[in-house]
């Protein structure tokens, strides 16, 4: 399972007046492709603070005491805020609590919408480019070295620039025909909704609908897509278009119902026809002088198609770009094998009782050099570890010189401000003068112990991670990887062609609307927030967040306010674009009903640390922190009747974490020492993790509340009964 | 929880037809659209339906937030709201009526007695208007005079026969009540709890000044009075007295809607509106609101009028459940009924979007999409709101009625 996003030993504090509140206390998770984490909690547990700290918008008075969020081989902890801006929405997306304070109240929502996606189609455009281009010239350059013919230099430039041209070509083919294509479905996913409501007499904006269906139908006309039928759909679109105001009238409207239902057939019979190979047909163009042969079908064109590029280029350029790949390896092993030399020794240098200034920065130079070299530079898979590795280090250092210079300046602000008090109170007792003593503002030292364990402890990680790599040398599969290089460049080039004009970005955005189900979105898109109810209004924010494509969608309570049908059918939204897209989604939220639909993996939190983690199937049929099931059994489900089990008291203040575990105050089933001393993660399967004393081997068997067994038992009973129905029907 | 514990049938509210219209230019809102609910002393009696369906505008107009455009509310009997959007039907459909029978006929005495026909129509409708405008205009101050001759009969003999000291004395507490009769209102009587705690509650007044907001403006100046009372309602909804000097931003979610359960309760409501009283509260601490409100309703006898979105909720805190959709009733039944034979289509979809914390009954959980277009062919026989089961309403039409009723025969 490949993962998006690791989150470790993150430890945020708030400077506020009153003192340091520690909102989060060292938690660590992965969050998987593809996969639902829920965050569940009361608020103040630091859930929130936790998402935004991944988005990099923690409030100004924060404190990241440490810890690590690693997405896409970066620690978004440590990269600068021009990188983040092209993660941030793009990349992670979040949805808010409160929808009003996330939408700007005296912008439209039409213009708040595409705004988004009009602006990052240009910079992707930009960026697609880049990374095609850097990418393209770093393969070239390698090949130079694998290339057994003269000249080296020539043939691998020329080879690059023929594939770079013809790619371009297969790009202009291929959005040609998905504009034709797209118009054809979407046309005939509209059509079906209208058609039933002109039938009902129902249709709302029927005059705007079906002029949109006949832009489709002139965009649909395509050599691939609608060709022969051509000019029927043209003289049907003009028919609709003059019979559309009649029937609003109210007149007769069994001619538009019918030639609607045709051009429904037209657009079906398109989108049911096989795409030929743009790709092998842009290379055909571009180099072969003979025009295609008009009469192939699109199945046989494909075959030939596909002959002529792979005789003629792509074998052998495939064959060139694999010993490229096996040479750019080779290389990245034998550095990576120096820089495993190289790091061995720097442990010496880091590992001195006093860190010399001069001598440290000097090795993290060469540390760098060596470093950066061993990165396999053809890898589509960025090794996040080197990435962050030198980042990461010197930031260490610094703290660990700062904390040098800070700790003797604390010590002497001390003892100054201690002297003045004994000068001024000489005539007090010492009992006294120590009461007075305690109300100087203590030390606060950096441990620079632990800074310089820390600093080992990176440096050993990368020199294991490199001796992985080293040992796991053999069981590469270049193939494999050339074509998945060859998938990553044709992507990027799909970028640079893809344009998002105003247009597009104004029909998508009506389409989100739709999809995220508001009604008339064609008069919804000029109006302004403040027309919107609450839940229109977290719909709108949603479809901003999903309007970018992000890789991992963060939702912070996304439908706390809203009412049971709206949440169930946003929730089976979010379901959709992420089954759709592959997307991870973090779902925090206080409802524990919502994440059993949701969440494939669950992680409690409670007072900024995770108290049981487990999948949704572990956490609501055998739960094991007594605070879990306090959140269960305060929630009523259709068959509670009786008096349900209210959490008492509050969270305790996070200036003064409590030292034992932080529930203990408010829980039934405390023991003793949960007073005393915090409880470690005891493991219970593989993925069920819970922070309880009372999983100690030694602890008394304490049982579940009653009203939560009571319920599982019934779970477990329906799950039976239908079972049993599903058989036996 | 004890359903249907209360099995007496004195009708402590009841809204009849009403109909509350909003006018936005030429559109007009039909927030809510002819309902009509009986409400039983000492019930809680849930509504639920998706936002926007009219359930807040039928709370505030019951509360008489709003005028009502049409139909009538009871409360106790006294008619304390009333529209005039029926008399005014009738009125129009009287006149087109008449008009209609003018051009067909050409006999001057039977026109002569269609124009009587219709003034005497008209002129009954204006009286009923007028009646209706001044019950909503007067049943306070009609309730406030009946406590007034209270007072007045309490207080005024025994002033007459009482003499030096305790005649001072007495007649300053006359003074006193007299004045609290004046100020009086009927409506006090039902309270609102309001479904945002922070929004609802001033940030410039103190806890005291909140709680003790109604009583002041009945005219209630006595400070050990509101100072005890104060006391009494902070301790009842599990806050302690030294809240009571503090200001709202000082507050949990969960303390600030106590705050606001206290200041309705402080009035010695008979009744009480709770617009989603829970929706924007943890789940613990929702926990902790409904069992008080649970406690207080089983200490006063309250009345409850509970409106939600939340239906694992509704179900366990109310005996009976309305459901709304678009403005109109279209379900209601006994809580229990309700979930184990849903009728109405909407209902059905209502219930099946009800998430539950059950992780493989999830995963086969199938939302029900309502269509209205789809489900109902009103276009032969308009529905109403008819009787299917004993105390089960569902609004259909003929065909419709005759299903629903074969399905819970078959059942």
């Amino acid at each position: 399972m490949e993962k998006k996003l690791q989150v470790k030993n993150l430890q945020i504090s708030f400077r506020t007046a009153n003192g340091k509140v520690q909102a989060v206390r060292d938690i660590s998770f992965d969050l998987n492709k593809g996969e639902t984490l829920a965050i569940v909690g009361e608020s103040g547990s630091g859930k929130s603070v936790t998402s935004k700290a991944i988005l990099g918008i923690l409030a100004g008075n924060s404190i990241i005491e440490g810890g690590e969020i690693i997405y896409d081989g970066k620690d978004l902890l440590k990269i600068a805020e021009e990188d983040f801006h092209k993660i941030r929405g793009d990349k992670i997306a979040m949805i808010f609590q409160d929808p009003m304070s996330s939408l700007n109240p005296i912008v439209k929502i039409g213009r708040q919408l595409t705004e988004a996606m009009i602006l990052k189609g240009k910079a992707r455009q930009r960026e697609s480019r880049t990374n095609f281009n850097s990418f393209l010239r770093q393969l070239e350059k390698t090949m130079v070295h694998t290339m057994k013919v003269e000249n080296p230099e020539v043939a691998a430039k020329e080879k690059c620039q023929k594939f770079d041209k013809f790619e371009y070509k297969h790009l202009e083919l291929e959005s040609a025909y998905n504009i034709a294509y797209n118009a054809a479905k979407e046309g005939a996913y509209d059509l079906d909704s209208l058609i039933f409501e002109i039938e009902k007499n129902a249709a709302k904006d029927l005059i705007y609908r079906v002029k949109t269906i006949a832009t489709y139908a002139f965009e649909s006309v395509h050599k691939y897509v609608v060709d022969a039928e051509a000019d029927e759909i043209k003289n049907l679109a003009v028919v609709i278009k003059e019979e559309a105001p009649k029937v609003k009238k109210g007149e007769d409207s069994r001619l538009l119902i019918d030639s609607l239902t045709r051009i429904r057939d037209i657009f079906n019979r398109a989108t049911e026809r096989t795409a030929p190979n743009f790709f092998a047909m842009g290379y055909y163009l571009s180099n072969s002088e003979e025009p295609l042969d008009e009469n192939m079908s699109v199945e046989e064109l494909n075959v030939f198609l596909r002959k002529y590029l792979d005789d003629n280029f792509m074998l052998e350029f495939i064959e060139d770009a694999k010993a490229a790949v096996e040479y750019s390896a080779n290389i990245s092993y034998e550095k990576k094998a120096e820089a495993v030399a190289q790091l061995t020794k720097a442990k010496d240098v880091f590992g001195k009782e006093q860190l010399d200034r001069g001598e440290c920065s000097q090795t993290i130079k060469t540390l760098a050099g060596i470093v950066y070299e061993s990165i396999d530079k053809l890898s589509i898979q960025k090794d996040s570890l080197a990435y962050t590795f030198i980042p990461g280090l010197k930031s260490e250092v610094e703290t660990y010189f700062k904390g040098v210079v800070g700790n003797v300046r604390e010590k002497k602000r001390y003892e100054q401000q201690k002297e003045k008090l004994y000068k001024k109170y000489s005539n007090k007792s010492s009992e006294e003068l120590s009461d007075l003593e305690s109300k100087i503002t203590p030390p606060t030292y950096t441990d620079l112990e632990l800074k310089r364990t820390n600093i080992l402890h990176q440096i050993e990680r990368l020199v294991e991670h490199y001796n992985e790599d080293i040992a796991n040398r053999g069981a590469r599969d270049y193939q494999s990887e050339t074509i998945a290089i060859i998938d990553y460049l044709k992507a990027q080039a799909s970028g640079v062609v893809h344009k998002v004009t105003k247009k597009m970005a104004k029909n998508k955005a009506l389409k989100l609307m739709e999809e995220v189900g508001i009604s008339q979105p064609r008069i919804r898109f000029n109006q302004y927030p403040f027309e919107f109810s609450g839940g229109m209004r977290q719909r709108i924010v949603i479809a901003i967040a999903l309007a970018a494509d992000p890789d991992i969608l963060i939702c912070d309570e996304p439908t706390t306010a809203l009412d049971v049908t709206i949440q169930s059918q946003i929730l089976e939204l979010i379901n959709e674009f992420k089954a759709k897209r592959q997307l991870s989604v973090i779902f925090i939220t206080h409802d524990l009903g919502v994440v059993a639909n949701m969440a494939d993996r669950i992680a409690v939190m409670y007072a900024g640390k995770i108290v049981e983690e487990g999948t949704s199937e572990e956490i609501f049929y055998d739960p094991l922190h007594p605070y879990t099931w306090a959140l269960l059994s305060s929630m009523p489900d259709l068959d509670t009747s009786e008096k349900l089990d209210a959490i008492p008291g509050t969270p305790p203040n996070m200036i003064y974490p409590p030292v034992g575990d932080a529930f203990a105050a408010r829980n039934k089933y405390a023991l003793k020492i949960d007073f005393e001393q915090q409880p470690p993660m005891f493991d219970v399967t593989q993925t069920h993790r819970a922070a309880t004393w009372l999983l100690h081997p030694n602890a008394p068997k304490i049982d579940k509340p009653k009203i939560i067994t009571d319920r599982i038992a019934r779970m477990k009973a329906k799950h039976k009964d239908q079972q049993e129905g599903a058989l036996n029907g | 929880m004890d359903n249907n514990k209360n099995n007496n049938n004195e009708v402590l509210l009841r809204v009849e037809n009403v109909c509350q219209y909003f006018r936005s230019g030429d559109y007009v809102n039909k927030a809510v659209d002819n309902v009509s609910i009986d409400i039983k002393k000492g019930e809680v009696f849930g509504l639920v339906g998706e936002s926007g369906c009219g359930k807040t505008t039928l709370g505030r107009s019951i509360i008489k937030l709003y005028n009502i455009t049409g139909g009538n509310v009871y409360f106790k009997g006294v008619r304390i709201a009333a529209g005039i959007k029926s008399y005014k039907d009738e009125m129009k459909r009287a006149r087109e009526d008449y008009e209609r029978k003018v051009k067909e006929t050409s006999d001057p005495a039977l026109k002569n007695k269609y124009k009587e026909e219709l003034n005497g129509i008209l002129s009954e409708c204006r009286e009923k208007i007028k009646s209706a405008k001044y019950d909503t205009d007067h049943c306070d101050r009609e309730y406030s005079d009946m406590l007034v001759n209270e007072v007045n009969k309490k207080y005024l003999d025994r002033i007459e026969q009482a003499e030096g000291e305790e005649k001072k004395k007495l007649s300053a507490e006359y003074k006193n009540e007299l004045r609290k009769a004046k100020n009086t209102k009927l409506v006090t009587q039902i309270q609102m709890i309001f479904q945002d705690p922070s929004a609802s509650l001033d940030p410039r007044m103190t806890v005291r000044e909140i709680i003790s907001e109604g009583l002041v403006i009945q005219g209630e100046r006595d400070k050990e009075v509101i100072n005890r009372k104060v006391y009494e309602m902070l301790e009842l909804v599990g806050l302690v007295r030294e809240h009571a000097s503090r200001y709202p931003h000082e507050f949990s979610g969960g303390q600030r809607q106590r705050i606001g359960i206290a200041r309705s309760i402080i009035m010695n409501p008979k009744m009480i509106i709770a617009d989603e009283p829970v929706s924007a509260l943890d789940v613990s601490i929702q926990a902790q609101v409904i069992n008080l409100l649970n406690d207080l309703r089983d200490k006063f006898g309250l009345t409850i009028l509970f409106i939600a979105h939340d239906l694992s909720v509704v179900k366990y805190f109310s005996d009976r459940i309305g459901v709304m959709y678009f403005g109109k009733l279209v379900e209601l039944a006994s809580s229990d009924e309700l979930f184990a034979h849903p009728l109405h289509p909407y209902t059905k979809s209502l219930l099946s979007a009800i998430p539950l914390p059950d992780p493989l009954y999830e995963k086969t959980r199938k939302r029900i999409v309502y269509n209205p277009l789809e489900e109902h062919d009103y276009s032969v026989n308009q529905p109403t709101l008819r009787e299917v089961r004993e105390g089960h309403f569902v609004y259909c039409n003929d065909e419709e009625f005759e299903r629903y009723k074969k399905s819970l025969l078959d059942k």
